[in-house]
């Protein structure tokens, strides 16, 4: 013993929560510094060039801002699913599937007008993200199939398939070999709401306030909520648990869809496999830190979009491999995590006890 | 539970008279934020000695104990052992100083022998041989009347087996102090002799032993000290010479006159609500059941003889295997698994109120809305509204304490926690109530009135009591049926004597009254 115990709060922690954030983030901001100390880089000016990259100008708020709204669309889908308690951890491969939805609306009507042809993009890459999702829940349901497993397999088959399409019958002819489909019509383009931002942040808030209603406000939602408490008392209670599973499954396949119509039609005005970067991964460690509420999956989603920008900064200036924004992402997530167990648990000095001589002689050599 | 008497076998109960008490509690307090736990509860605990902790549900007999097991500390007052103040920071402190728990809900490693469970975390020695440990713990079993097979899996052990496993853990620890929390509740008649009768011997070896109950028959038979609990203090104490009787004892714990039986009236009864033909499969055997409305039907019998089984079918958690269910003139087929949702409903009081019945880390509105919602649904949206202002009455009506909306479910004692149960089932207007072991873990007051609500739904429900408590059977049930690995051993009318008296024998599978 080191004259230190742990005790259980009797209450969780309210405000002091955020301190532990703080605490968290400095703490995995301080051991990214101690890696690129590590390979002999000026970790000060690496946390400036982070800052400066990610949210220091007009430009660099831009750039993060465009990386938000995929993050927060996937994070939302995922968030719906961890309320359910079921891990849904294939978000990035209905995101792929959502781009080929996306896709092949274009590819199949390119002359239509965009009043029909980007609603359309939005059924097709909401049903193919429904789909790949909801496979994995009729195979946990029907079979008793682990989803943690069969999503994340999903997602090796969506990102391949997805590269069987570009680099075969949908390749563009006049793209010199190179694996991307021609260059969608503007009809296709989700069109700009100012400077480079696009009309997906409009989608984005629709979305948040659409889903926040929905699970405060209606039955389903109050099901999802119960479900996700006590799976027990859901079926006790005659709750349609299966259909629910479904249900949160297709709706986040959905939402990880459309971020992958967002991205193909607003950044890239093509599908190409680099469409494919790893947003669905991030939407996890988003939720988490969310703790799966939806205004703080907004912030969350800022910050680790701000992070994935402002790493591409220090990879420029000073030559940091690409791999450190998953380095960074995941000491940030373990820390909060970690971090989390203050919110339950408190540190204590064990007190002296007088009465018994030996007690504090020990005390007095351990300290 | 058992209608026979139980006869106090102790030998020497006066040999360790001389000695000074084992623990003493000084001036303990407990306050868990302004909730006032305990108070003030001064306490011996002697070598030798047997003493019953008796109290209501919440009464603070589980916290006392906690604090003493080393789970709790308290927020002041001071624990002496042998003479000399301890402080114990966690239930390791505690078992190092010779007190133990048996907590109500085991824990053991099911997949593991009873020896290997015993000698968990205490092997003396790197390399284990398991023919010394079980010989060890034959040795300890023998030593204090605890029949068990000590290479048996856990698994494959009946409750009670597993309770001697649980005691054994804490002998081989060499334990002076055994703290027995609620020990038979889960006990047939025979394994709640057997475990009184390694009370008695435990305790003529030297072993102090706390006994926490609410069961007053068993706690004037078994123990030689009673100390009562009400509201966090201590208020009264007893020895074995001065102990009251039954009576006195009860309105001291509750602190007003109860009326331990209630006189339910006959109700006009109405038509065939439940009609259960030949259900077998699931470990039940052809079992037959009519209930119709204004009536009460007991399925008695010791737990896990097919009554979860049969509950389980009756309100579609289970699909029959063979036979036929008609529940409200439906077929079971036609009735799940959308029941319909007007005129014409099943209410399921379950016994896991906690884990099943409700989400305990849900306020008491949503865990109200969870069987009720769809009274509650406009269209696709939820009257939250309107379920806050039913909530409110129906916690108002059936005396939920404390009756905070915002708390959650875990906040409430389990009596407040069934009341909410039964005011929400109620609030259905079910024409069946399936109400399994209602009264377990409550308290003489809540048990009246859970008692007294149940018999009231008589008037527009037909009523299956699932119970293990005899005298709940005979007090509130028309008709008893008694259940015995899967069969009904007999269905028959309580005016009908010759049978009431044989419930215990069927209950332990003996077919014929006649034979007795």
């Amino acid at each position: 013993m080191l004259g230190f115990r742990i005790a259980k709060r009797q209450e969780p922690l309210q405000w002091g929560s955020f301190f532990i954030f703080f605490a968290a983030l400095a703490f995995s901001l301080g051991v990214s510094c101690l890696l690129l100390a590590l390979q002999g880089k000026p970790f000060m000016h690496a946390l400036y060039l982070l800052w400066d990259g990610a949210f220091a100008h007009g430009y660099s708020l831009e750039a993060t801002a465009l990386k938000t709204i995929p993050i927060f669309l996937c994070s939302l889908g995922v968030a719906v699913c961890f309320r359910m308690q079921v891990w849904n951890i294939g978000a990035e491969g209905q995101y792929a599937l959502g781009t080929i939805g996306a896709t092949w609306a274009v590819l199949t009507f390119p002359d239509m007008p965009a009043w029909a042809l980007l609603p359309l993009m939005f059924v097709c890459a909401a049903f193919l993200g429904a789909l790949w999702a909801a496979i994995p829940a009729y195979l946990r349901l029907r079979f008793d199939l682990n989803e943690i497993i069969s999503t994340l397999m999903f997602n090796y088959i969506g990102i391949l398939l997805l590269e069987f399409l570009v680099y075969g019958v949908w390749k563009d002819p006049a793209s010199f070999g190179f694996p991307m489909t021609v260059i969608f019509p503007d009809s296709a383009v989700i069109g700009s709401l100012f400077g480079r931002i696009h009309w997906g942040v409009v989608v984005c808030v629709v979305v948040g306030m659409a889903l926040s209603v929905f699970l405060k406000r209606t039955r389903l939602g109050f099901e999802l909520m119960a479900g996700g408490e006590n799976a027990r008392a859901a079926r006790y209670a005659r709750m349609p648990y299966n259909f629910l599973v479904m249900l949160v499954m297709a709706m986040c396949g959905a939402l990880a869809g459309w971020a992958g119509l967002i991205e193909t039609s607003a950044t890239l005005n093509r599908l190409q496999p680099n469409v494919v970067v790893g947003y669905g991964y991030t939407a996890i460690v988003v939720a988490w830190l969310a703790r799966l509420r939806i205004t703080s999956i907004a912030l969350f989603s800022i910050l680790l979009a701000g992070l994935r920008v402002g790493v591409e900064n220090l990879q420029l200036e000073l030559q940091v491999p690409a791999a450190f924004a998953g380095i960074m992402q995941g000491l940030l997530l373990i820390a909060v995590l970690a971090g989390q167990f203050f919110n339950w648990y408190e540190v204590k000095r064990i007190p002296r006890i007088d009465a018994s001589g030996i007690a504090a002689d020990g005390e007095g050599k351990q300290v | 539970m058992s209608e026979r008497e139980i006869m106090n076998k102790r030998v020497n109960r006066n040999a360790f008279e001389h000695l000074p008490p084992l623990v003493r509690l000084e001036h303990i307090c407990k306050s868990f934020g302004k909730v006032r736990a305990n108070h003030d509860i001064t306490l011996d605990i002697r070598p030798g000695m047997i003493k019953a902790l008796l109290g209501e549900n919440g009464a603070g007999k589980s916290t006392l104990m906690s604090i003493l097991s080393g789970r709790f500390s308290q927020t002041s007052g001071s624990i002496f052992v042998d003479g000399n103040p301890e402080r114990f920071e966690s239930p390791r402190d505690a078992i190092r100083a010779g007190i133990g728990m048996v907590y109500q809900h085991f824990m053991l490693v099911e997949s593991m022998t009873v020896a290997q469970n015993v000698l968990l975390g205490q092997e003396r020695t790197f390399v284990v041989s398991p023919a010394r440990m079980e010989a060890e713990v034959s040795e300890l079993a023998e030593r204090y009347g605890l029949p068990i097979n000590p290479a048996a899996r856990v698994c494959d052990l009946s409750m009670g087996e597993k309770q001697r496993v649980e005691i054994l853990k804490l002998l081989y620890r060499d334990s002076r102090v055994l703290i027995l929390d609620e020990p038979t509740a889960v006990l047939t008649p025979t394994e709640t002799e057997q475990l009184f009768e390694a009370m008695w011997r435990m305790a003529d070896q030297g072993k102090s032993i706390v006994f926490i109950s609410h069961k007053l028959k068993e706690v004037l038979a078994v123990s030689d000290e009673i100390a009562i609990l009400r509201k966090g203090e201590i208020v009264d104490e007893f020895h074995e010479s001065d102990v009251p009787n039954e009576t006195v004892l009860a309105n001291r714990m509750v602190g007003r006159d109860v009326v331990l039986s209630i006189e339910a009236e006959p109700v006009k009864t109405g038509g065939v609500v439940l009609d259960i033909t030949n259900l077998s499969g699931d470990g039940m055997e052809s079992l037959n059941l009519t209930l119709r409305k204004g009536e009460v039907m007991a399925i008695a019998g010791v737990a896990g003889n097919g009554q979860k089984e049969l509950v389980e079918v009756i309100c579609g958690l289970r699909r029959p295997v063979s036979g036929r269910v008609d529940i409200l003139g439906l077929e079971w087929n036609r009735f799940y698994p959308r029941p319909p949702r007007k005129g014409k409903s099943l209410a399921y009081i379950p016994e896991d109120r906690q884990g099943l019945a409700t989400c305990k880390y849900l306020d008491l509105v949503d865990n109200f809305l969870l069987t009720t919602r769809h009274a509650f649904a406009r269209g696709p949206f939820l009257d939250r509204k309107a379920a806050t202002e039913t909530t409110v009455q129906i916690i108002e009506e059936f005396n939920v304490q404390p009756g905070h909306i915002d708390g959650t479910a875990r906040s409430l004692s389990g009596g407040n926690l069934q009341k909410l149960v039964i005011g929400r089932e109620f609030f259905r207007r079910p024409d069946i109530i399936v109400a399994e072991n209602p009264t377990q873990g409550l308290d003489i007051a809540a048990t009246e009135e859970v008692w007294q609500r149940l018999l009231q739904a008589r008037k527009r429900a037909g009523i299956l009591l699932i119970t293990s408590e005899l005298n709940e059977a005979l007090q509130l049930a028309d008709y008893i049926a008694v259940m015995y690995r899967g069969r009904f051993m007999d269905v028959f009318h309580k005016s009908d004597t010759a049978k009431v008296d044989a419930i215990g024998l069927m209950m332990a599978g003996v077919t014929s009254p006649a034979a007795v």
